[in-house]
């Protein structure tokens, strides 16, 4: 969760696509009161309906997930409607958890919904961009959903394979956003914004099968 | 992680899950055929435990052995976010930076921070590319955060990491540190000419600091500036702590 600013993808023209929401117990503050608070900020987000939640690519149940960010010390969720974030985060300070609480999106959207909530931001992580070897990189589209899980555990070639797999009608791009966001155990693959970028990789259909084999190739020289 | 070949039925649906791309075929030529098996790279394995939490075999051929040793473990430990850093307890990699910045005030006014995390986005680094990203920073006169377990591996005083770990590879790790604010740009500059031209791997640089006394984002204006002689432009989206901690009693 801790790079989720790297995200790539966003436009100041498309506001309100997404705000990812963090709530952490300071570690010298993990106690049982802190705990309870935890508990309690869980399931204020949950009853919010975010797009997407820490531990429900595990198809943990609400109560779990509760349970889980309590012993954690951590809550993690993406929301796609700013009204949503709003509405938590006006609730979140009237609780006053005395818990850290993180949004992440457009900077635009964070100041949306912090003067809604009379709140001003208080520090702030920017990303510069990626240096170094780019020739590894995958390409831009692809890294638009490798980006979501800032852990990176969503591999280019699964994208890349379900994008074929939809191309090819085997499943919906629905069905292909679900699966792409299991590796995140975070939670904060945006599904909705997936599906898009797969629709958006199939209409430019750059997955041959010339390309799939390539890659099965390679993985073959690699290890013979 | 390793694929049990007695179990694994060859249906190679667990190679594309690998975010290093850890898994493939190996092919032995027979009398009169070939044959093949589905195996994990123990090189290139980074521990992160995606191909086992996803589930993907059937037949549960991808396999744990029961304690993966030191300094191997330092994979498991800045890979896979379930485990949880010895050095600092924290999950994912391990570090809390400025998502508990108004309760610890380590990011002041006077200063601001770098994160720079190597192997990032998708691509994995070795310890190696890291020293070097961490010894510069020391050169640069960066100062670095206590709270972060790559920190726990190094000599603060040169940013050198231990020697048995440097051949290790991880998804990513990520080298924090302060310099005073005034020193931002000058640090960038340098750290970004020495990234392009020294690292195998790639590594995403961001810079932390405090708002402003109205929430705004100078630092952002001065690095989008900056960014247009230079070449590079800042995202337009970002992380903000929204102060919730520091309602009560912890950094106004």
């Amino acid at each position: 969760m801790t790079h989720t600013l790297n995200r790539r993808g966003f436009d100041r023209e498309r506001p309100g696509e997404e705000i990812c929401v963090i709530c952490m117990i300071h570690y010298k503050d993990r106690n049982e009161k802190t705990a309870d608070a935890m508990r309690e900020l869980a399931g204020i987000i949950i009853r919010h309906e975010p797009d997407n939640i820490m531990g429900s690519s595990t198809g943990a149940k609400p109560e779990q997930i509760v349970e889980t960010s309590a012993a954690a010390g951590i809550i993690t969720a993406v929301f796609t409607d700013k009204d949503s974030v709003m509405k938590l985060v006006q609730e979140i300070k009237a609780k006053d958890p005395g818990i850290s609480v993180v949004l992440s999106g457009l900077f635009a959207d964070v100041h949306d919904i912090c003067e809604s909530a009379g709140l001003t931001e208080h520090t702030s992580n920017y990303a510069v961009g990626i240096s170094g070897n780019a020739s590894l990189l995958p390409d831009h589209i692809t890294l638009e959903i490798a980006t979501q899980c800032g852990h990176g555990l969503v591999s280019r070639h699964y994208i890349e394979h379900v994008a074929r797999r939809i191309g090819e009608g085997k499943m919906t791009a629905q069905e292909g956003a679900e699966l792409l966001s299991k590796p995140c155990v975070c939670g904060i693959v945006n599904k909705k914004r997936t599906e898009e970028i797969l629709l958006k990789m199939v209409e430019q259909n750059p997955f041959t099968e010339e390309r799939e084999i390539n890659y099965a190739v390679r993985q073959k020289r690699k290890f013979s | 992680m390793y694929i049990d070949q007695d179990a694994c039925e060859r249906c190679m649906d667990c190679i594309p899950v690998c975010p290093v791309g850890a898994i493939g075929i190996t092919e032995t030529k027979l009398i009169h055929h070939f044959s093949f098996q589905v195996v994990i790279d123990y090189e290139t394995c980074v521990e992160c435990g995606v191909c086992r939490r996803l589930r993907k075999c059937p037949q549960g051929a991808i396999k744990q052995v029961e304690e993966i040793p030191y300094p191997r473990i330092l994979r498991a430990a800045f890979s896979d976010p379930t485990f949880r850093h010895a050095s600092t307890a924290v999950l994912g990699r391990g570090t809390e930076e400025m998502k508990t910045n108004d309760v610890k005030n380590e990011f002041t006014r006077d200063n601001v921070g770098f994160s720079v995390e190597v192997g990032r986005p998708g691509v994995g680094a070795y310890f190696r590319d890291l020293q070097k990203v961490t010894m510069k920073a020391v050169a640069l006169g960066g100062d670095f955060a206590s709270y972060n377990p790559v920190v726990a591996l190094m000599d603060k005083s040169t940013g050198a990491l231990k020697e048995e770990v440097l051949n290790e590879k991880v998804l990513s790790a990520i080298a924090e540190f302060i310099v005073p604010r005034e020193k931002v740009l000058d640090v960038l500059e340098k750290l970004t000419a020495f990234i392009n031209a020294e690292l195998e791997s790639v590594a995403t640089i961001s810079v932390i600091a405090r708002n402003d006394d109205d929430g705004g984002h100078s630092i952002l204006h001065t690095l989008e500036a900056h960014g247009k002689l230079h070449g590079y432009a800042p995202y337009p989206n970002g992380k903000v702590n929204i102060g919730i901690a520091a309602m009560k009693g912890g950094n106004p």
